[in-house]
């Protein structure tokens, strides 16, 4: 029996701990707040002092933080889990991080023995409660199928994708994808509404076509309906496309339309926007043209 | 008294920004990293030095001019830094261009040992540090800024004082975002023109007469338009500093559409052989985008 550690217990984090217990393994787990482990705790998880203590009770550790130095302090900060780790056990990222700093970790964790797994999620906090996530995941293919019965606790779309850094590419793509596709709704939807025509059965058209996205339904829905709750967060789709656009970077490659859809987040963040959903590009769209006295 | 003047990072514009203090009279130490572009200041009267370190040991006030943030990082705090050899009340005066809040971390821990710090980046090119003619933009208190300012004003014809640490290197990305972006609009026109048919080098001739004249459209449009892509500014220079304005506009969160799209074509350059070509090259880009060969 494999024992399983987990990492970082927030809006993600915590569901997806959760479904593992549900599904019978026992878990050790630690967070950076105390009061994020109480549901775990009460769900017959034990709360470890900390990773490197997570690590030494544990074959495979889960962890999901929010950015690339939270992972590189977890793994290898002075009380982290490379301190705590066995030869042959595995870390397993399920935070969204850069490729390339990715690799490196692996890299490092490799000369000490340690296997690692990069596997990014998709599907937002639904997606982690109804353990319906997609994981998209980088690392040596027997090392992704020691650990793929846990995965399938936590998702369903579960696609070994390549070797280390691999798993954070797909995650990158997805991200383009996604903030170009709500994007592409916002603009939309503004322009029917300023053309005078129902968005509503703009929408409801569109959904039969070619123009049909996932965006289109849920996201275009609740820019209608005015709901910006999370979801996913602005500030977190301007982190991720952060990474994105870094990587870019280093790589020499244009990414005109992500790049412009980057800056909508900025503009949202300037405007307090951060906390609401990425949906809410739609008010940027329309703020840009409102038609009030400059 | 004079003080004494030390100078770290002695490339295209280092080179030439420290022999023009030498020039003015002052004592110079210098440290840079190939020892073979530190001879000419040697033969100048300058004194060589094996670290930054030593430099700030003969220096009243330190000069760096190098390439982005973690070789200041590096000059300023790394074990042979100017840190462990500047004395309390001696000023660091960085002249490279890095991200403001790289700038005001540094000044911080610098002046927790009683060292100061000036953000001083430049703008005017190798011509302008040959010449003395720079726009200088600086960051920092206004008391060490009027104690520098005389020998600022032997590297540069232009000296402001922003504000405090950092302000210069906001200056500075805001120049780079202008020019930059500039440079875009120019090899939209010109491709344009030339996509027309029309001789691009009578249209800038007849634009510089008017309100679209610029700087940029003179000198980086001749370029343009003779095809000479020999640098000058080399791409990945611009490349850079693009990447800092674009970090700056996500931090204080604001949205600079324009100069994004000048920056994601700046990567598009690194990949097409760009890199270490005149930054005016962007407008083969542009049309090699709309199927020119």
């Amino acid at each position: 029996m494999e024992r399983i550690g987990f990492i970082g217990l927030g809006i993600m984090g915590r569901p997806m701990a959760l479904n593992l217990t549900r599904e019978g393994h026992g878990l050790t787990v630690w967070a950076r707040r105390r009061e994020s482990v109480a549901p775990l705790a009460e769900a017959g998880a034990r709360v470890a002092a900390s990773p490197r203590e997570v690590a030494r009770e544990a074959d495979i550790v889960f962890l999901i933080v929010s950015d690339t130095p939270d992972v590189e302090q977890l793994i290898f900060g002075s009380d982290g889990i490379a301190h705590g780790a066995a030869r042959g056990s595995i870390v397993v990222d399920m935070s969204t991080i850069s490729p390339a700093t990715t690799r490196d970790l692996a890299g490092q964790l490799a000369q000490r023995g340690i296997e690692m797994l990069d596997a990014p999620v998709s599907g937002g906090e639904t997606g982690a409660v109804q353990g319906t996530l997609s994981i998209m995941v980088g690392g040596k293919p027997e090392v992704f199928e020691r650990v793929r019965p846990f995965f399938q606790c936590m998702g369903k779309n579960i696609v070994h994708v390549g070797p280390a850094g691999a798993g954070q590419v797909a995650k990158a793509c997805n991200q383009i994808l996604a903030a170009v596709n709500i994007e592409g709704v916002a603009e939309a939807l503004n322009f029917a509404i300023r053309a005078g025509a129902d968005p509503r059965k703009v929408r409801e058209a569109l959904l039969g076509g070619f123009a049909y996205s996932k965006a289109l339904e849920v996201h275009g829905q609740r820019m209608l309906d005015g709901d910006f709750k999370p979801g996913f967060k602005i500030r977190l789709f301007q982190k991720d496309l952060g990474i994105v656009l870094d990587s870019a970077h280093q790589m020499g490659l244009a990414l005109p339309a992500a790049a412009m859809v980057a800056q909508h987040f900025n503009a949202q963040m300037g405007a307090g926007e951060g906390d609401l959903d990425g949906n809410s590009l739609f008010r940027v769209i329309d703020r840009i043209s409102a038609a009030k006295e400059l | 008294m004079q003080p004494r003047i030390g100078f770290v990072g002695l490339g295209v514009m280092g080179r030439p920004m420290a022999q023009n203090l030498l020039k003015a009279g002052y004592t110079l130490a210098v440290y840079a990293r190939r020892p073979e572009t530190a001879r000419v200041l040697a033969a100048g009267g300058a004194s060589l030095t094996g670290s930054p370190r030593e430099v700030a040991r003969a220096s009243d006030i330190v000069f760096t001019m190098v390439t982005n943030t973690p070789d200041v990082e590096q000059v300023v705090l790394g074990d042979d830094g100017l840190i462990h050899g500047l004395a309390p009340g001696s000023v660091v005066v960085d002249c490279s261009t890095i991200a403001p809040g790289a700038t005001r971390r540094m000044a911080e821990i610098l002046r927790a040992r009683g060292i100061e710090m000036l953000d001083a980046p430049v703008s005017g090119g190798e011509a302008g540090a040959v010449q003395g003619t720079l726009s200088v933009m600086v960051g920092g208190r206004p008391e060490v800024y009027a104690r520098v300012r005389p020998v600022l004003e032997r590297i540069g014809k232009t000296v402001v004082h922003v504000g405090e640490n950092g302000a210069g290197q906001v200056a500075k990305a805001v120049n780079q975002l202008i020019l930059v972006t500039t440079l875009e609009a120019c090899a939209e026109g010109l491709a344009l023109a030339r996509r027309c048919g029309v001789d691009a080098g009578k249209v800038r001739e007849a634009l510089m007469g008017g309100f679209a004249a610029s700087r940029v459209l003179d000198v980086m449009g001749r370029r343009m338009v003779e095809e000479d892509y020999d640098p000058g500014v080399e791409a990945r220079w611009h490349w850079k500093d693009m990447h800092i304005v674009m970090g700056l506009a996500a931090e204080v969160g604001l949205a600079i559409p324009a100069a994004s799209v000048a920056a994601q074509n700046y990567n598009a350059l690194m990949s097409g052989g760009g890199a270490k070509r005149d930054t005016s090259l962007l407008v083969k880009l542009i049309e090699r985008a709309g199927g020119a060969a």
